[in-house]
């Protein structure tokens, strides 16, 4: 059908406003958060609800067209990259908060419910929803299910799929299935754990069934100095030896720190090798005890400076250093690109140093930001994009760094999802077998291939090149 | 039994050349699955082995049903065919323990207290505390999605479980997830097997997140009038301070039930978890008394699904919905004539009665959905005896209506296992 039908049969469904056709509205969907590679959509449809979704998807059906869901467009693997897919089906529009029940401590949320509006929804009755990605005033809940998304305090809470009790899915054929729901442990293969993080390709998400936890009585916030990057790795550690489990624990290192001195006085020693930043929730008895046990676990690793935070503000300052990083990082070069690998735990430091070995064999800058607590490690690698030799050290660095976590017992993603950009060493984590096994189970959501085509799993029908390396990238 | 056909033999011929004699031998009568026999019982002595003879089974297209001790295999419908019983209890090491990640990959067949046990060695603990720890195996606890009292705050196995490494139908190794515990590359194969039965793969090995054993447990205990009252009542005591575990009993059916509200952590923590739940008690005009050994009550609470009964029926609900649940089953066992000791995890929405009576089990059943007091609830029969098992047919289902992922269920058992030999039949609607 030629594009120009299909717009006007999809106005008939979601009304004028919901169709975008126009090239240069267009542009603004040729790419998410990953900049790396651009296309342009040649439809986008903004759909009003979860039922004129479902009637999009049924028209692409019979139309055989193939199609890339999107939230917000805050992703940073590429995952909304139109690739052989001319329609973009936005969920962005989808954002009322259907139901809330306090006492079983659910919510139910459209796809286009942006994270903080849930817990903001409910904060008042002391329940907050615990996947807090650092765009979170932005991303909406769809897009969180689709990338299974974190944050800093996953490793005490868990990330999207631990809290996402129930989806709404419509499948490539527009039919609707409901998956899960309130009730908890429902017979048979958990469906829900599968369609979590599945990147959008196996269908879309309308609605999700949300479970909420009860806000932490008290927190305390320390943060902590270290001359290098092992001594604040042996704390760490040594934190979670001791029988802690922070609800954050983030780690910065000298080219980060010291690029946020510089952006702002934040009053760190020109010479600090590493920050820690440590989050202790829970009840308040207790709680002094466990920040008195972390602060002596860094003083024992040579910390030589422990900031405790006393009140809300003073809280707020010292996650203002590791907040704002990404941004000060970002004005010590003209651009900037953000890996996103996994290690064990304990093999930071290793990890660590082989960036440093890869940095200094491309002739780059590149700083660390941590989130330490779970191993998850976020390189910030500065260049210039007009220097095309650089682009390309970027990009073997980048690739470099991944095969190195792998290597180290890792993974290729902790929370930004594969996408495009990883796509091509989804064969260094796993065989042939293990693809062939995800390429059927895309196959019985999608037989016809539609939903988002050629993400997460490789296929041999396209070469995903990459070209130049992403600018930007918040956590 | 009869003797070995002849695909029967050449599989048993087959299985003793490469596993070795000693690891294949003929079923006898304590080999059945819910009364279907299988012709032979192997029993492999490493995963490799495993994956060898989950291949020559599927050579022969011969169905087989994957267990670890056997202690829980009276969960699911009866196979639809059998023909080889895989025990996997010897495929048993703990392959990695790494403390300072909190991670340990473990195969099928190391029992959860064996696991324990190691872990403890380094202050942690897989916090999942299904019945049966010595019998249950890592295996069986995915496949059967097994939980206990500590659901109530530590999640299932679907929170804690990282990574997986099966065979599929097809004889081939399979893995998903990782070792690390943050990970988002590719399709998550490791949920889809929690509760799937070994129907979708023979489990040869996970990995778990581990935390850190808390140093301190304590609990309190409240008598009081109804099962609704009760199910208040806890959901009061959530709110006042969250629990580690939070169970109803009502050993005689109702309508006395006991509200047990445990707490862990520091001994601060503790000591102001067991007072503020005292403090909500008193307040509501009843008595709180704490319990002398809240762990040992808790591994007590823990056993009801295993105890003496032709048939455990369960309801899943809303946590508010417990109470209810609770009466709906003792009414249901009132009126067909049988006592039915009750027992709930009010934050995960989880009722249990133990039918004792046979006879009585498909009746209750029948009696609780079609009432449906709760249209969101789902009542299944968790458990039932061999006996049991060929009565629960039609609205007597074990686990009743498959709902609408039935379709997509189907799909994904033909992905892994196409030729249908894993478990088969013992999934909803038949999968």
């Amino acid at each position: 059908m030629a594009t120009g039908i299909l717009a006007r049969r999809l106005r008939a469904l979601v009304g004028d406003d919901g169709v975008v056709d126009a090239d240069d509205v267009l542009l603004v969907y040729e790419c998410d958060g990953y900049t790396l590679e651009r296309a342009a959509p040649e439809l986008v449809v903004l759909p009003r609800t979860p039922a004129e979704t479902a009637a999009v998807v049924r028209l692409l059906a019979e139309e055989r067209v193939a199609f890339v869901p999107r939230g917000a467009g805050t992703g940073l693997s590429g995952g909304t990259l139109p690739l052989a897919a001319p329609v973009m089906v936005c969920t962005s529009r989808l954002r009322e908060i259907e139901s809330i029940d306090l006492r079983n401590r659910r919510l139910v949320a459209q796809a286009g419910v942006v994270n903080s509006w849930v817990t903001r929804a409910v904060q008042g009755d002391r329940l907050l929803y615990a996947p807090d990605p650092s765009s979170q005033t932005a991303c909406t809940i769809g897009g969180n299910v689709a990338e299974n998304s974190g944050g800093p305090h996953t490793l005490k809470y868990g990330v999207t799929v631990n809290h996402v009790l129930g989806v709404e899915l419509v499948l490539p054929s527009g039919e609707v299935v409901r998956l899960g729901g309130a009730v908890e442990d429902r017979p048979g293969p958990d469906l829900v754990g599968f369609v979590v993080g599945s990147e959008g390709t196996l269908g879309i998400t309308t609605r999700a069934t949300l479970r909420l936890v009860r806000a932490p009585e008290a927190v305390r916030t320390l943060l902590a100095i270290f001359d290098s990057v092992d001594a604040a790795s042996e704390a760490v550690s040594d934190v979670i030896a001791s029988g802690i489990v922070p609800a954050a624990l983030e780690m910065m290192d000298r080219l980060v720190l010291q690029a946020v001195e510089q952006a702002f006085s934040a009053g760190f020693p020109a010479d600090a090798g590493a920050v820690l930043l440590v989050e202790l929730d829970g009840p308040a008895a207790g709680l002094e005890e466990q920040a008195e046990a972390v602060s002596a676990v860094c003083r024992r690793n040579g910390s030589r400076e422990i900031r405790v935070a006393r009140d809300e503000a003073e809280r707020a300052l010292l996650w203002k250093a590791r907040k704002r990083a990404f941004g000060a990082v970002g004005r010590l070069a003209p651009n900037y690109c953000t890996q996103d690998g996994v290690v064990p735990r304990s093999r930071l430091p290793e990890i660590v140093r082989a960036i440093a070995a890869t940095a200094e064999r491309h002739r780059l800058r590149i700083g660390n930001l941590l989130h330490a607590g779970d191993g998850n490690i976020h390189p910030v690698i500065l260049f210039d994009e007009r220097d095309a030799d650089e682009v390309r050290r970027v990009i073997e660095a980048g690739h470099e760094i991944l095969a190195a976590c792998v290597a180290l017992g890792g993974s290729l993603s902790g929370e930004h999802g594969i996408g495009v950009e990883k796509i091509g060493q989804m064969p260094l984590l796993f065989s042939p077998d293990d693809l062939l096994a995800m390429t059927r189970l895309k196959a019985v959501f999608d037989p016809e291939g539609r939903a988002n085509p050629h993400k997460v799993v490789p296929d041999a029908k396209v070469c995903v090149e990459a070209r130049a390396p992403r600018r930007q990238a918040a956590m | 039994m009869s003797a070995p056909s002849g695909d029967h033999a050449a599989a048993l011929a087959a299985l003793a050349s490469e596993l070795g004699a000693d690891a294949v031998r003929e079923a006898g009568p304590g080999d059945l699955v819910d009364g279907v026999a299988p012709f032979a019982v192997v029993r492999p002595a490493d995963a490799e082995q495993a994956r060898r003879a989950v291949a020559i089974a599927v050579r022969g297209g011969i169905a087989l049903v994957a267990s670890g001790l056997g202690r829980h295999l009276s969960i699911g419908a009866p196979p639809r065919h059998l023909g080889l019983l895989l025990r996997m209890d010897r495929v048993d090491r703990v392959v990695e323990h790494h403390a300072a990640d909190m991670t340990v990959t473990v195969e099928a067949g190391c029992t959860l207290a064996a696991l324990d046990e190691r872990l403890r060695r380094a202050g942690q603990w897989l916090p999942l505390d299904p019945p049966a720890p010595a019998e249950t195996t890592v295996g069986g606890l995915v496949a059967a999605n097994l939980a206990g009292p500590l659901r109530a705050s530590q999640g299932g196995v679907r929170d804690l479980l990282l990574g997986i490494e099966t065979v599929s139908g097809e004889g081939v190794v399979v893995r998903g997830g990782g070792r690390v515990v943050k990970n988002v590359a590719g399709y998550d194969l490791p949920r889809l097997h929690v509760g799937a039965l070994g129907s979708l793969g023979v489990v040869l090995a996970a990995t778990f997140k581990t935390v850190p054993v808390p140093p301190g447990e304590g609990a309190v205990e409240v008598e009081v009038a109804s099962p609704r009252e009760a199910c208040d009542l806890a959901l009061a005591l959530r709110d006042a301070f969250e629990p580690a575990w939070l169970e109803l009993v009502a050993e005689a059916g109702g309508p006395a039930t006991r509200v047990v509200f445990g707490c862990a952590g520091l001994p601060p923590e503790v000591a102001c978890g067991l007072l503020r739940a005292r403090t909500e008690t008193e307040a509501r005009g009843h008595r709180a008394v704490e319990v002398e050994d809240a762990t040992a009550l808790r591994a007590r609470l823990a056993e009801f699904p295993l105890r003496e009964a032709a048939a455990i029926l369960r309801v899943s609900t809303l946590p508010d919905r417990t109470g209810l649940a609770l009466e709906s089953l003792a009414r249901a066992a009132r009126d067909c004539g049988v006592r039915a000791p009750l027992s709930a995890q009010v934050a995960s929405g989880i009722a249990r009665a133990a039918i004792a009576d046979a006879v009585a089990v498909a009746p209750v059943l029948r009696a609780l959905r079609a009432r449906r007091e709760d249209p969101d609830a789902a009542v299944v029969v968790e458990r039932a005896s061999a006996e049991v098992k060929p009565r629960l047919v039609g609205d007597a289902d074990p686990w009743g209506d498959p709902g609408e992922s039935l379709a997509l269920v189907r799909g994904v058992k033909r992905a892994l296992d196409p030729g249908g030999i894993l478990s088969p039949g013992r999934l909803p609607g038949g999968v």
